[in-house]
């Protein structure tokens, strides 16, 4: 019986033009995303010879005062790529993944952008995590829409019926093939990744695999609750493909701008702005009321005490602080209102297969916006932990080559995914069931 | 080749589409996300208008109420840009997500353009991006496939076009006006559209050099021809299939290949074959190049030496501290001169290697009229990629002039004897502050942007002319049956 349905099935045009685009469609994707992964790569490397280089050159400017020297030196902080950012690269090509930080005023540098194309960033990519959420649901419509209708039309249903056998078995059958067909297809896609971007196998991978496998199940169950509608091909198919242009390509779009337009980050520029006008309002201001600030957030350093004639390093770095210090109120209604943006975000997506596909496969391989808040976070220790090193030496107004300046290279940032499965699939796996489940109950006198 | 006869057919072709029972449901779910995209698109913009609007001045306000200063403190105080956005971006928001919307601009040091919107949303934001543009470029054309798909095959399927060419009708004559037919009911859905779009402009009119009108002129005209030219190839497609469902197939086939895999993948090749430098890299080239021709923070540099030299020579002086004008602001005004022209021309080179990745979607557009019409779109609608290169291209220019005017300040009336920028000796009057103007930006001539875009509005024409000559052509060669 498989035999012959298989033989059947692989006898279909369907079948080969839907091998055949998604194995173009997966050697576009697999390299997009190894391109994308080689230029970042080549941009890390870069980054290290250059730090060295611009380090050797500013030592040997400004020698004689670490003051000056540190005014122009720039430090670089690392977002190192995890190789599943090949397969989803989300967010981490618009968001810049190398910090390149003096000790100065932190938030009027964190926020620079890497230098992008804006029409790529726009027009987005053809990687793995699109092939699979945009282009899938499209082969299995394309595969099953006439599973059932086409037997009826061509009257070759009756004929299975009156053979006495469950005729529900038969149908399962038929899917089954498919299913196991597009598993095979979706598993050949998945090994072809994991060797060209050299992904380690670890749980991360193990969970994007099993998000994937979910998803491809929602739409097999999306078609097998259609089928069972016992509508003609045609309606069908125009069922299948709208509802695929709805929770594809519509909702989510409708979804990001309803997200976006609750709420606006306007603190942002509110933000910049404060941090910039609170450290220049400084050059105005008595220094003691700077400098009594400046060592209420450190006071360690009280002891270099405040010396209000002239300038001097220690008060030029202590107003640069308060630029920093005085936004803090800004910051935080920004980041605030950006974790409101995720959490909404991710409370609809999880109704809504494709939109949380998308999430969790960005979060899986750290290239979501929760990450990219992350790391903004670690620059900010990353440049306190620089501040706390050079305050003292400059304080002290220490020579240049008292500092080892080789041990100043690139950091790189890791950090640990947190994704649970269950949490992440509980609304798929139960949107599933519901699929299958209520169609198989409407249609149970037919099933024996 | 009788006038009644396409009028016939065709209004019949749109009676009986029109009529149907899903028809009315589609339309009206279309209608109302047109009405929820227009309110709330025009929400957003007038939102993020009045919060530029209000943070630009506020931004200007913390300027001007600068004490008396040193004027290379002020060239370091800076100004804040906000990106203003034109109202067009209601219909089409093109690449406006992923532009940065703030930029801030001080002495000897271009920065970048921060916080796109992108850069702030989650990853959903990358599915695209809501606006009525979506609406007539993505999923009308398929509404319109699905709408056109059997009007040939249904009268094939059914015998009734053998009945309608033996009554006398040719086959030209019945392609032309089911494509007619197709066309009145996708009017149904693409006048409100444009409707909404004129709305826009008759209301936002106000936008200054918007050129607004003229713009939503053009952009109705190529999506006019856009839906012309859509019609005629479903009904072709649906002449040339042998059934209804491979005529199905095939457009569906054709919207996934030119609407959403060419585009991307043309974008994907372009950024491989043409690659640009990395933000690290570009300053790299840029400090390696000021290197080359001297750099004026170095006290022992021989360009700036000589031009010391010559200087002080030129003035009948020895020391610097007895020219007649400030030393260091004049050092620094050189300095801003040579390192602006050198970021000019890297940045140049940056925007032509941009450039250099959109070509191939660019020459693209001759064999697809997707992108033709995305292009049109998005450059009249004032959100497309060369009007953000012009907005940064402005910045930087008047960053350029508010260093220069402080350090003019700084050279006439700054004495030599100043030390460093601190403390209330040496600066300059608050009322200088004010003087300097304002940011004022201006979006590229609708000119310009007719011949930025015009190989794009030629596709469209020929692709006009291309598909009624095959539509004439296929009709000598017909099965009827």
């Amino acid at each position: 019986m498989y035999t012959l349905l298989i033989k059947q099935f692989l006898k279909t045009k369907t079948v080969f033009l839907a091998f055949g685009i998604l194995i173009f469609l997966s050697v576009l994707s697999i390299s997009t995303g190894k391109q994308f992964l080689n230029q970042k790569k080549a941009t890390i490397a870069k980054t290290v010879t250059e730090q060295q280089k611009h380090i050797e050159t500013q030592t040997s400017l400004h020698k004689d005062d670490l003051g000056l020297l540190l005014y122009y030196l720039k430090f670089s902080f690392i977002n190192d790529l995890n190789p599943l950012a090949g397969i989803a690269i989300g967010q981490s090509d618009v968001n810049s993944q190398i910090q390149n930080v003096t000790i100065l005023n932190l938030e009027g540098q964190k926020y620079n952008t890497d230098l992008v194309n804006p029409m790529r960033l726009h027009v987005g990519n053809l990687d793995v995590s699109f092939l699979i959420i945009f282009l899938f649901p499209l082969v299995i419509i394309a595969l099953n829409f006439n599973l059932l209708s086409e037997e009826i039309e061509k009257g070759t249903w009756k004929m299975i019926t009156i053979q006495g056998k469950s005729s529900f078995n038969f149908l399962v059958k038929k899917l089954a093939i498919r299913i196991l067909f597009v598993f095979a297809v979706l598993g050949l896609l998945f090994i072809a990744t994991k060797f060209v971007l050299n992904i380690p196998f670890n749980d991360s991978f193990l969970h994007l695999i099993i998000t994937s496998y979910f998803y491809i199940l929602f739409w097999f169950a999306v078609c097998f609750f259609v089928i069972l509608l016992r509508k003609s091909s045609n309606t069908n198919a125009i069922i299948l493909l709208t509802s695929w242009l709805v929770l594809v390509v519509f909702l989510p779009v409708l979804v990001n701008n309803y997200v976006t337009n609750t709420y606006p980050v306007d603190e942002a520029f509110a933000m910049t702005i404060k941090q910039r006008n609170e450290y220049h309002k400084k050059w105005d201001t008595d220094k003691k009321a700077t400098m009594d600030k400046f060592y209420t957030h450190y006071p360690q350093f009280a002891k270099y005490g405040v010396k209000e004639e002239g300038f001097s390093w220690l008060w030029y770095y202590a107003m640069q602080q308060m630029g920093d210090d005085e936004s803090k109120q800004e910051r935080e209604a920004m980041y605030k209102k950006i974790e409101k943006r995720e959490l909404l975000s991710k409370k609809i997506a999880q109704f809504f297969p494709p939109l949380q596909t998308q999430l969790a496969m960005n979060t899986i391989a750290n290239t979501s916006l929760t990450h990219q808040v992350k790391f903004l976070n670690a620059t900010t220790k990353f440049h306190e932990d620089l501040r706390l090193q050079f305050y003292p030496k400059i304080f002290e107004s220490n020579d240049a080559n008292t500092v080892n300046w080789k041990k100043y290279k690139p950091i790189l940032f890791k950090s640990e995914t947190e994704f649970s499965l269950t949490k992440n699939l509980f609304y798929m796996a139960l949107i599933i069931f519901i699929l299958i489940g209520s169609s198989v109950f409407k249609n149970r006198k037919y099933f024996y | 080749m009788k006038k009644q006869i396409i009028l016939l057919i065709a209004k019949q072709f749109f009676k009986k589409t029109f009529f149907t029972k899903g028809l009315l449901v589609l339309l009206s779910c279309f209608l109302l996300v047109l009405v929820y995209i227009t309110i709330t698109g025009w929400n957003a913009f007038e939102q993020h208008d009045h919060a530029v609007e209000h943070h630009q001045e506020s931004s200007r306000k913390s300027w001007e109420d600068n004490p008396d200063k040193h004027p290379h403190r002020m060239a370091h105080f800076g100004s804040f840009t906000f990106r203003l956005q034109h109202p067009l971006r209601i219909f089409d928001s093109g690449i406006e997500s992923y532009t940065g919307n703030s930029i801030f601009l001080e002495a000897h040091k271009q920065n970048t353009a921060n916080f796109s919107e992108a850069s702030l949303s989650t990853g959903l934001i990358r599915f695209g991006d809501l606006n009525i543009a979506l609406l007539l470029q993505l999923i009308l054309p398929l509404i319109i496939f699905f709408l056109g798909y059997s009007a040939i095959t249904a009268e094939k399927e059914n015998g009734t076009l053998k009945i309608m060419y033996t009554q006398g009708a040719t086959i030209k004559e019945i392609l032309l006006g089911k494509s007619l037919g197709l066309f009145l009911v996708s009017t149904v859905f693409f006048l409100p559209c444009l409707l909404s779009l004129w709305s826009v402009s008759f209301l936002e009119n106000h936008t200054v050099n918007g050129a607004i009108i003229i713009r939503s002129l053009l952009i109705t005209i190529s999506y006019v021809l856009f839906y012309i030219i859509l019609c005629c190839i479903t009904i072709l497609i649906s002449g040339k299939s042998a059934n209804s469902n491979k005529a199905l197939l095939t457009l569906l086939s054709i919207w996934l290949l030119f609407f959403i895999i060419v585009p991307k993948t043309a974008q994907v090749v372009g950024n491989a074959f043409h690659p640009n430098l990395s933000k690290i890299e570009f300053k790299a080239a840029i400090e390696a190049e000021i290197a080359k021709q001297g750099d004026s923070h170095n006290p022992n540099d021989p360009y700036f030496n000589s031009l010391r030299d010559s200087i002080l020579k030129a003035n009948n002086v020895t020391d610097v501290k007895d020219l007649p004008f400030n030393y260091s602001g004049f050092l620094m005004s050189k300095g801003e001169e040579q390192s602006a022209t050198i970021y000019k021309s890297q940045h140049l080179k940056l925007i032509d290697s941009y450039r250099k990745q959109n070509s191939i979607s660019k020459r693209l557009v001759l064999f697809n009229p997707y992108l033709a019409i995305k292009n049109i779109s998005m450059s009249f609608s004032a959100t497309d990629f060369d009007t953000y290169v012009s907005f940064l291209s402005q910045t930087e220019k008047y960053r350029y002039e508010q260093s220069q005017y402080m350090n003019n300040l700084q050279m006439k009336f700054i004495s030599n004897k100043a030390k460093s920028s601190e403390g209330k000796v040496h600066v300059v009057g608050k009322e200088n502050w004010k003087s300097l103007p304002t940011f004022n930006y201006k979006y590229i001539t609708v000119i310009k942007t007719i011949s930025n875009q015009l190989l794009s509005i030629l596709t469209l024409c020929v692709w006009l002319l291309l598909t009624l000559f095959f539509m004439s052509k296929s009709a000598n060669r017909f099965k009827i049956i």
